[in-house]
């Protein structure tokens, strides 16, 4: 069942770091849907000023994700040269696979 | 005359419910035209009346875009092609002469009449583009019914704004919550094809199940269209999103998927024209399954973009169709992505199911296991097709789904 946050939508952290080249690290926790997919839309944007050439998105914690939030993930690949997707479940991965996003998106490991 | 006395005009005429209605083209400099649709919910029944501006001079702003780029087409309200009546064009001169074909297509209570003519002198060419003439209308149809949509819902919320500062509305607000839906509702099935087609030696049926959490236009769409030669043509479809976007390019892949397929209905083929019509501007993305059946070979080849295989059922079992999925409409440039179609032969009175997304995923679990209970669900059930849709649909969605659920079934009769 999903979890819900106040406003009846589903519930998604996201948190801004850099990893040890200084790339932007963005994790993604909870559900990623369509009704909070723009959360993590505007956090690429503003990720994007730097033009970053790597950028990377910790999903070890994101439990679902819908198409309207694969659609964010595939929209970063104009934020950066390279994307990856870092720890999905199975769950995630399997979607990622399935849609042919894992060929523009390197998925770790 | 101001726009509230016109839709008070417009209301007095008599309406059936559940009907999509317009009005004839209103005003010439800044001309519009009216939407109006009734619903029921709640023991009350509504309407709702919303204006379009139409395009300045009627010049239509989608001409550069490659699908149409071959033909000149005027699209008029009714079946007159008198200038006064005209929606949108992409030519300058009109009426439309020489070379040409019209077509009167109907939409709600109204009628559309499409005049298409080709660029070049090509009279062979223009043949060939004959599936654009319905597709060019599809398009624009479809734009107007995703534009009232998307009026509503924007009405909606600035109405549930105010709501948070007033209690005492909130009641109310959730009513009209429940009768937009009904409105969206009404409009989505109008977007989609009204009823399936007769087919010799099978039976097909579909359901569609708006998600429960918004009053938007999804984007998953189906067509199934029986071809000259006995076999038939269909396919389901997910544009991630929704809202008027996902409308809009749904309606583009659906028409243009259309017109590939009236050209050569081979899935692997269609898939790889729809990837060079949607290129790789990764802006969002779509899934797409394609079928080809072969009634009375009792066969079907399947190309998937991204989307999930359809299963097969019949007295052995149930079995999802083996096959490698290319990638997702707008994911690779189309020189990168390949589709491959699966053959596969069915026995006596099997049953084909697709569907969108909607009806498997959930929530913290891998795809597989929602495959895996789909199609447990559909071996326990010995129904008529319909009631397999509906049963499948009520048991697999519900009121908390944020995602729409699009079934579409196929039966071949013994």
């Amino acid at each position: 069942m999903a979890e819900l946050g106040d406003d009846g939508g589903a519930r998604v952290e996201i948190e801004r770091a850099s990893d040890s080249s200084g790339a932007p690290v963005v994790a993604v926790s909870g559900e990623l849907d369509i009704s909070n997919a723009g959360e993590l839309e505007e956090v690429i944007i503003s990720v994007a000023e730097a033009a970053p050439e790597r950028l990377v998105f910790d999903l070890a914690r994101l439990r679902f994700i819908d198409s309207a939030g694969l659609a964010v993930l595939l929209r970063a690949t104009r934020a950066a040269t390279e994307v990856r997707l870092r720890d999905p479940s199975p769950a995630v991965r399997r979607l990622v696979e399935l849609t042919g996003l894992a060929d523009v998106l390197s998925v770790e490991p | 005359m101001s726009a509230p006395q016109r839709a008070q005009r417009f209301f007095a005429r008599e309406k059936r419910p559940g009907v999509l209605d317009l009005t004839g083209v209103m005003g010439t400099t800044h001309a519009t035209l009216g939407f109006e649709v009734r619903a029921s919910a709640a023991n009350r029944s509504f309407a709702v009346y919303a204006e379009n501006p139409l395009p300045t001079d009627r010049r239509s702003r989608i001409e550069s875009n490659s699908a149409f780029s071959d033909l000149h087409y005027a699209l008029y309200i009714g079946r007159s092609q008198r200038s006064a009546d005209l929606l949108v064009t992409n030519v300058s001169k009109l009426p439309i002469e020489g070379t040409h074909a019209a077509e009167v297509v109907p939409f709600g209570t109204a009628k559309f009449t499409l005049v298409v003519a080709p660029k070049g002198s090509l009279g062979g060419v223009f043949f060939r583009s004959l599936p654009w003439i319905i597709a060019v209308a599809g398009v624009l149809m479809t734009l107007a019914g995703a534009l009232l949509t998307d009026r509503l819902v924007r009405r909606r919320e600035r109405a549930e704004r105010l709501a948070t500062v007033l209690d005492r509305v909130a009641a109310e607000n959730r009513e009209m919550y429940r009768e937009q839906r009904s409105i969206s509702q009404t409009l989505q099935h109008a977007l989609l094809p009204e009823k399936m087609p007769e087919l010799r030696g099978a039976q097909v049926s579909a359901r569609y199940v708006p998600a429960g959490a918004g009053v938007d236009v999804g984007g998953d769409w189906y067509d199934v269209v029986p071809l000259d030669d006995g076999r038939v043509f269909m396919i389901i479809g997910d544009v991630s999103g929704h809202g008027l976007r996902a409308a809009t390019t749904m309606a583009l892949l659906r028409h243009a998927a259309l017109a590939y397929a009236a050209e050569n209905p081979a899935p692997d083929g269609v898939l790889g024209k729809l990837s060079q019509f949607v290129g790789a501007d990764h802006d969002y993305f779509a899934t797409v399954l394609c079928t080809l059946l072969d009634i009375d070979g009792h066969g079907l080849t399947v190309a998937s973009a991204g989307h999930m295989a359809p299963l097969v059922i019949d007295e052995a079992g149930a079995e999802y169709v083996a096959m490698t999925p290319g990638p997702a409409l707008g994911v690779m440039r189309a020189s990168q992505s390949r589709y491959r179609g699966a053959t596969v032969s069915v026995r006596p009175s099997a049953t084909v199911l697709a569907f969108t997304d909607g009806l498997v995923e959930r929530r913290g679990e891998v795809l597989d296991v929602g495959l895996a209970r789909l199609r447990n669900l559909a071996l326990q059930q010995r129904l008529s097709l319909d009631d397999l849709l509906a049963t499948l649909a009520r048991k697999l969605t519900s009121e908390e789904h944020t995602d729409d659920t699009a079934i579409l079934g196929i039966q071949w009769q013994s």
